[in-house]
């Protein structure tokens, strides 16, 4: 009863694939010889899950560049193929999977988390796809065909060091979540403000590191931090962890102790923390009211399209890998490919973006400026509000 | 010392919140003789109505207070109903049963809710620090810290005083006894476990901005007045009480101290272990049956 319906759908399966492959073949072909054929890229990102806010962003900034640039990339037709990368890797191998055997996308951009990244390189370069990631960004192996337009871990963390050494009269207390993604934000800050001769309040030198995810109580590390006579914090968290932090930091007996981070009040958590956000220094690759000509294009689109959201350095990641294939795939001219356009990416040099001036740098990443911003009042709503520029970061 | 003053208030607030859920949980198991391991989902209730119910407003804030309560003691009443056909069958069937709903509810709650953790907004003027001896302390916990020892009193004043309560006690003590007055062992049981469901949700409402609310709440719960209970003696309030602020001290002021903190969950759980070594026999009575 029960086998021949099963045997029946196996062999419809079977043949869904073969065709899936056999329309990629065509599709390469035909790309490589018209001029202003379809393109095929696919977008990856976690479109439900925990990181539903980071992937939407994704998403909408990869949009919004192909709607000002009348939905072509280089001369192209763009044919947009979205996957849900869910919570990570589990979720996001078989949407890739989908995107690369069924749909025979020619690029890939997007994936929010570093465990996705790594999950889904070996496959994308087992096709010979690159990869123009626009967030996570693990330590990689391979390099070969993955790019990325956000930054490394470590980045933010060391380009704020500097400054918080100059500004900070006295030691600095560091705390972050215990997790990799908390080593490397808080290890780029401790790495490069030790290098400078700062000193941390922490006993023994050590970062704090609270239990992640499972921490909602933040009070008695705060207290831990007032008895070693901390004269500045500095800290990574995102999400809901972050509204918790700067929510109760700031009803805490370290409320007067200047807080710096990396991510504390970027994208929606920003409403949420409200005014206890208030004062909150960060550094960040992006800042919405950044003075030049890229930038006040995007933000307008930006505004139009979502008048209720603030873009983010999220987004604007992402519209700038659109930009990166835009040009990757100009330059590759009458013969576009995966390879063609992994190799015109390698050649790019300086890219224009919302963010400012920047280039890829040997490991594949950005080499681009910092900016410190400081969240203040503007109008009724609060916002990430530029203070002055940092270090340039990246190698 | 000074610097343990905030920890310290901390733990008591901690105590006092999870007294509330431990109070529920110890009396099902020494009343109803019910194990319930769905006890942190009816928490969950509670803590997801005032996510999304309490904006900052006080009248959201006492809707989401009735709501999760209410929801919870319904919860707790439809336990018991389930829990029906397992009479006689020993703790070991109800413990998979409850657990079993813990899960289905639990996965209900995540697919409705999301898998995240969810914000919580409390009442506007509780919304800002308080002084306490010189220090900063959030005006919602001191608050909380007041009614969690109201509710606590008032759970003391009901089980010795009031009518219901002299057959709880007596329940604890000799079930067969309160059967033989005419008392139907359903209806004791019933209303045990909508009392404990009630009491689970109203902590979960009012204690959600502290303990959180999402995927991992339930079972953070669970555990913690597990732990409560063991080591206050199964189904004694009063040592429920102690235990609890014990164990809020051990999460506050453990962590706030650097040498501590590393090894205060195994405290917790050491003192767990040690409890029901020396007193096994107290956790799972195997003659005893509903």
């Amino acid at each position: 009863m029960f086998l021949p319906r099963r045997l029946v759908s196996i062999a419809l399966a079977t043949g869904l694939v073969l065709a899936g492959a056999g329309c990629a073949k065509d599709d390469d072909k035909s790309g490589s010889a018209g001029a202003a054929s379809t393109l095929k890229i696919g977008f990856l990102g976690s479109l439900s899950g925990t990181y539903q806010a980071v992937g939407t962003d994704l998403k909408n900034g990869f949009e919004l560049y192909l709607k000002m640039h009348d939905g072509k990339l280089g001369g192209h037709p763009i044919d947009l193929k979205i996957g849900d990368e869910g919570d990570g890797a589990q979720t996001a191998v078989p949407a890739a999977t989908k995107l690369v055997k069924e749909e025979g996308v020619i690029a890939m951009t997007g994936i929010v988390g570093g465990g996705s990244v790594a999950a889904v390189a070996p496959l994308l370069a087992q096709a010979k796809i690159p990869l123009i990631g626009s967030n996570g960004r693990p330590e990689l192996k391979d390099l070969n065909g993955v790019w990325t337009t956000s930054f490394m871990s470590s980045d933010p963390g060391q380009s704020i060091a500097q400054y918080i050494k100059d500004k900070v009269n006295g030691p600095v207390f560091a705390i972050g979540p215990d997790y990799q993604g908390g080593y490397d934000e808080v290890g780029g800050f401790t790495t490069e403000f030790a290098k400078i001769g700062g000193q941390l309040a922490n006993p023994g030198g050590k970062t704090l590191w609270t239990p992640f995810p499972q921490t909602t109580n933040f009070l008695p590390f705060f207290s831990q931090i007032k008895s070693s006579g901390a004269k500045a914090v500095y800290t990574f968290y995102a999400g809901k962890a972050a509204i918790d932090f700067v929510k109760q930091y700031k009803q805490s007996d370290i409320k007067d102790l200047p807080l710096y981070g990396a991510f504390l009040t970027e994208g929606s958590v920003l409403q949420a923390e409200g005014d206890a956000a208030k004062d909150v220094f960060t550094t960040c690759n992006y800042s919405p009211d950044l003075d030049n000509e890229e930038n006040r294009k995007f933000v307008a689109a930006w505004r139009q399209q979502f008048p209720d959201a603030t873009p983010t350095t999220y987004a604007v990641a992402s519209y700038d890998a659109a930009a990166v294939l835009d040009r990757a795939i100009a330059a590759a001219g009458s013969n576009v490919t995966a390879e063609t356009i992994n190799e015109q990416v390698a050649k790019l040099g300086q890219i224009s973006s919302p963010r400012g001036q920047w280039q890829f740098g040997k490991n594949h990443a950005p080499v681009q400026k910092w900016y410190l911003r400081q969240v203040r009042a503007d109008g009724r709503a609060l916002a990430n509000t530029l203070v002055q520029d940092l270090a340039t970061v990246g190698q | 010392m000074d610097a343990y003053l905030i920890p310290a208030v901390d733990g008591v607030a901690y105590g006092l919140l999870l007294f509330v859920v431990a109070a529920g949980l110890t009396l099902a198991f020494g009343v109803g003789d019910v194990l319930n391991l769905a006890h942190g989902t009816l928490f969950a209730f509670g803590a997801y109505a005032a996510a999304k119910i309490s904006d900052g407003s006080w009248g959201s804030l006492a809707l989401a207070v009735l709501v999760g309560t209410a929801a919870a003691g319904l919860g707790g009443a439809l336990l018991s109903l389930l829990l029906t056909p397992l009479a006689g069958r020993g703790h070991l069937a109800q413990a998979l049963l409850t657990f079993g709903v813990a899960l289905v509810a639990g996965d209900r709650l995540t697919a409705m809710f999301g898998k995240d953790e969810l914000a919580l907004t409390v009442p506007k003027s509780l919304d800002r620090p308080v002084d306490l001896a010189g220090h900063s302390y959030p005006g919602y916990r001191l608050a909380l810290i007041i009614v969690a020892a109201l509710i606590a009193a008032a759970l003391f004043v009901v089980v010795s005083r009031s009518r219901a309560g002299h057959f709880v006690r007596a329940t604890v003590d000799d079930r067969e006894m309160v059967a033989m007055l005419g008392v139907s062992p359903f209806t004791v049981r019933t209303s045990v476990l909508a009392g404990a469901g009630a009491l689970a949700g109203l902590a979960g409402a009012l204690g959600a901005p502290i303990i959180g609310a999402g995927p991992r709440t339930a079972d953070l719960v669970l555990m913690l007045s597990l732990v409560v209970v063991v080591l206050g003696g199964m189904g004694s309030i009063a040592g429920a009480l102690v235990a609890a602020i014990a164990v809020g001290e051990i999460q506050t002021i453990g962590v706030a101290n650097p040498d501590l903190s590393t090894i205060a969950p195994f405290v917790l759980f050491g003192a767990m272990a040690l409890a029901l070594a020396a007193r096994a026999r107290g956790l799972l009575p195997s003659g005893r049956s509903a």
